[in-house]
């Protein structure tokens, strides 16, 4: 039998948590809607008139679809690619070969690497390739993780390998085993890895400021910290930008919430 | 027969030898793509980053051997990196701080109360959104003039004058470090979460049986087999923190003077508005190595397995 608690005291400690959670979100939603001067004293609690206006703004001050499609573009790029070359790293880890200790090693190493110590050499790199400013440049350096090749070859691992011999047997090469049989088995994988190079592609902000140069390639993240640059906080559209920038974010997690909180916390217990 | 037998029993081990071969020509090639993007910006920017550091090199002018003129610069004669050295020891030390908040919360969702779900999501909500994004809440947080928390602090008469967060030396630092607090929170909560439900229920009916009240039981079980999630929680935490570039930079720019200013903005600074890749490489050889220290600290201290991969 369980003993139940008194539960208002947890229940008013969770709302109160909760509120501090969210009244930032709340604070930035009235400011992009007031309809009155935002920088009258008292502020409203409840916006005044509300009005789109400054959403209006936003579209017609800076190049909004832009900045989106380059985003997009950028964080596509890297999901294919993380879910390609990381299902064929992690499918060669279940793999006994000559010099798998050592890349096992290299690959431990290189997750104690943070992606910030490296940047005035990744920098100067990727000028080399000449792939400075250009959608290639953006995306690659985040290619392949280390944390998802471990979240496939664990669930490679877990395919039982009668089924691989099986289809060994019926003369499927390696890179069709990969496809036909161990993909379809490793839908939890293949999720984690979407999931963790959406994010890090799409709120990387630190790697385009560096590598991008004129407007037409700069991602969301860039373009609203430019937008404070220049409009000195003066207007509630970089409010409307910002809750446009998070509306799709808030909406994606709370429709995958399940797969977003498993993705993350595998990726970091793991790396 | 006996011929043909002969040189099948020859030809067999080659045979196997050749499929091998092949097999592992194939593995690295699998293999060969990632290993390429790590090579490129994981391994060869670290070696460059310290050839570069015994250098006076930029763009324009070729490189000459300098020795540790760098580093001597930087320990004896510049004030700012003391300064963002630490800042970025400060930001480290203050993850304790949202982790116990964390601990507290994890506890409380754990509880069985109905609505736990809920609560759950709404505390992580913040976790996974572009940072970028929630430094311009905080900013307009803590904005001087219309900052909510300046209109509660003077609606309490805590504070007289609207105090500029942002702008003021003592405050633009614990500012900065609530922000990413309040970012992390949720991301402590569910991984002390997911080492709450680890830990069989009958540890706890039997020290209840023993006589054990819930502190003490809290002290002597939870605390004690909690210790991997908390301190998986520092070590992130701590990696998040100390590279939180887009939130100072977007809240204070390492501003006011470099009062907010820590290692990842000063590298970025020195490098990309200063060109002084040359210096700044040998700033990024320490920070790397704080780095290293800190995390190898947190290991030994945890006993051992904070951040392994499980691997064969």
């Amino acid at each position: 039998m369980i003993k139940r608690q008194r539960s208002w005291p947890i229940h008013l400690t969770l709302i109160a948590a909760c509120f501090v959670m969210l009244v930032p979100f709340y604070w930035v939603l009235k400011t992009s809607i007031s309809g009155e001067n935002i920088f009258s004293y008292p502020p409203n609690i409840i916006p005044r008139d509300p009005h789109p206006f400054y959403y209006v703004d936003v579209w017609y001050a800076i190049p909004f679809a832009r900045y989106f499609l380059n985003s997009v573009v950028v964080s596509t790029l890297t999901i294919a690619a993380n879910v390609v070359l990381n299902a064929m790293a992690g499918y060669s880890l279940t793999q006994i070969f000559p010099g798998k200790q050592f890349v096992l090693m290299l690959f431990l190493s290189c997750m104690m690497i943070p992606f910030q110590a490296t940047i005035i050499p990744a920098y100067l790199i990727t000028g080399k390739l000449g792939l400075l400013d250009s959608y290639l440049g953006l995306a690659l350096p985040m290619f392949s993780t280390i944390i998802c090749i471990f979240v496939f070859k664990a669930s490679f691992d877990a395919v039982p390998r009668s089924l691989i011999d099986a289809a060994r047997v019926d003369g499927l090469s390696e890179w069709r085993i990969i496809w036909r049989v161990m993909m379809p088995l490793a839908k939890s994988a293949v999720a984690t890895n979407v999931i963790l190079s959406f994010i890090w592609s799409w709120n990387n902000f630190m790697w385009p400021l560096i590598a991008t140069r004129s407007q037409d390639m700069q991602t969301l993240p860039l373009g609203l910290a430019r937008f404070i640059s220049y409009q000195e906080d003066t207007t509630g559209a970089l409010y409307a930008f910002c809750i446009m920038v998070l509306a799709p974010g808030i909406l994606l997690f709370l429709l995958a919430q399940k797969e977003f909180v498993q993705g993350l916390t595998t990726g970091a217990t793991k790396g | 027969m006996s011929a043909a037998a002969m040189e099948t029993s020859i030809k067999r081990p080659r045979f196997a030898e050749r499929r091998s071969t092949r097999k592992a020509v194939l593995v690295w090639s699998f293999l060969a793509p990632s290993l390429l993007i790590f090579l490129l910006y994981r391994i060869l920017p670290l070696g460059w980053n310290v050839v570069l550091s015994f250098e006076a090199w930029s763009p324009l002018k070729p490189a000459v051997f300098i020795g540790l003129e760098n580093y001597q610069e930087m320990f004896t004669d510049d004030d700012v990196f003391w300064q963002a050295l630490w800042n970025t020891l400060g930001i480290i030390a203050s993850a304790p701080a949202g982790i116990a908040v964390a601990l507290g919360l994890a506890l409380l969702v754990n509880s069985n109360i109905r609505g736990r779900d809920v609560y759950r999501t709404l505390i992580f909500l913040s976790y996974p959104l572009m940072t970028v994004a929630v430094a311009i809440i905080w900013r307009w947080m803590f904005d001087e003039r219309v900052g909510l928390i300046n209109y509660v602090a003077r609606s309490f008469h805590l504070a007289d004058s609207p105090i500029p967060f942002l702008n003021s030396f003592t405050w633009a630092l614990p500012c900065v470090i609530v922000a990413n607090i309040w970012q992390m929170l949720g991301f402590y909560m569910i991984i002390i979460l997911t080492g709450l439900q680890t830990i069989p229920a009958n540890l706890y009916e039997a020290a209840e049986i023993d006589g054990a009240n819930s502190f003490r039981r809290f002290l002597r079980i939870t605390l004690p087999l909690l210790k991997p999630s908390l301190f998986l929680c520092f070590v992130i935490g701590m990696l998040n923190s100390v590279t939180s570039f887009d939130l100072i930079y977007v809240m204070t720019n390492g501003g006011p003077g470099h009062a907010t200013e820590i290692l990842v903005t000063y590298i970025y600074k020195l490098a990309f508005n200063q060109t002084r890749f040359d210096y700044a490489a040998a700033i990024t050889v320490v920070f790397f190595l704080l780095l290293l220290a800190v995390t190898w600290g947190a290991n030994r201290l945890s006993g051992g397995n904070v951040g392994a991969v499980e691997h064969d």
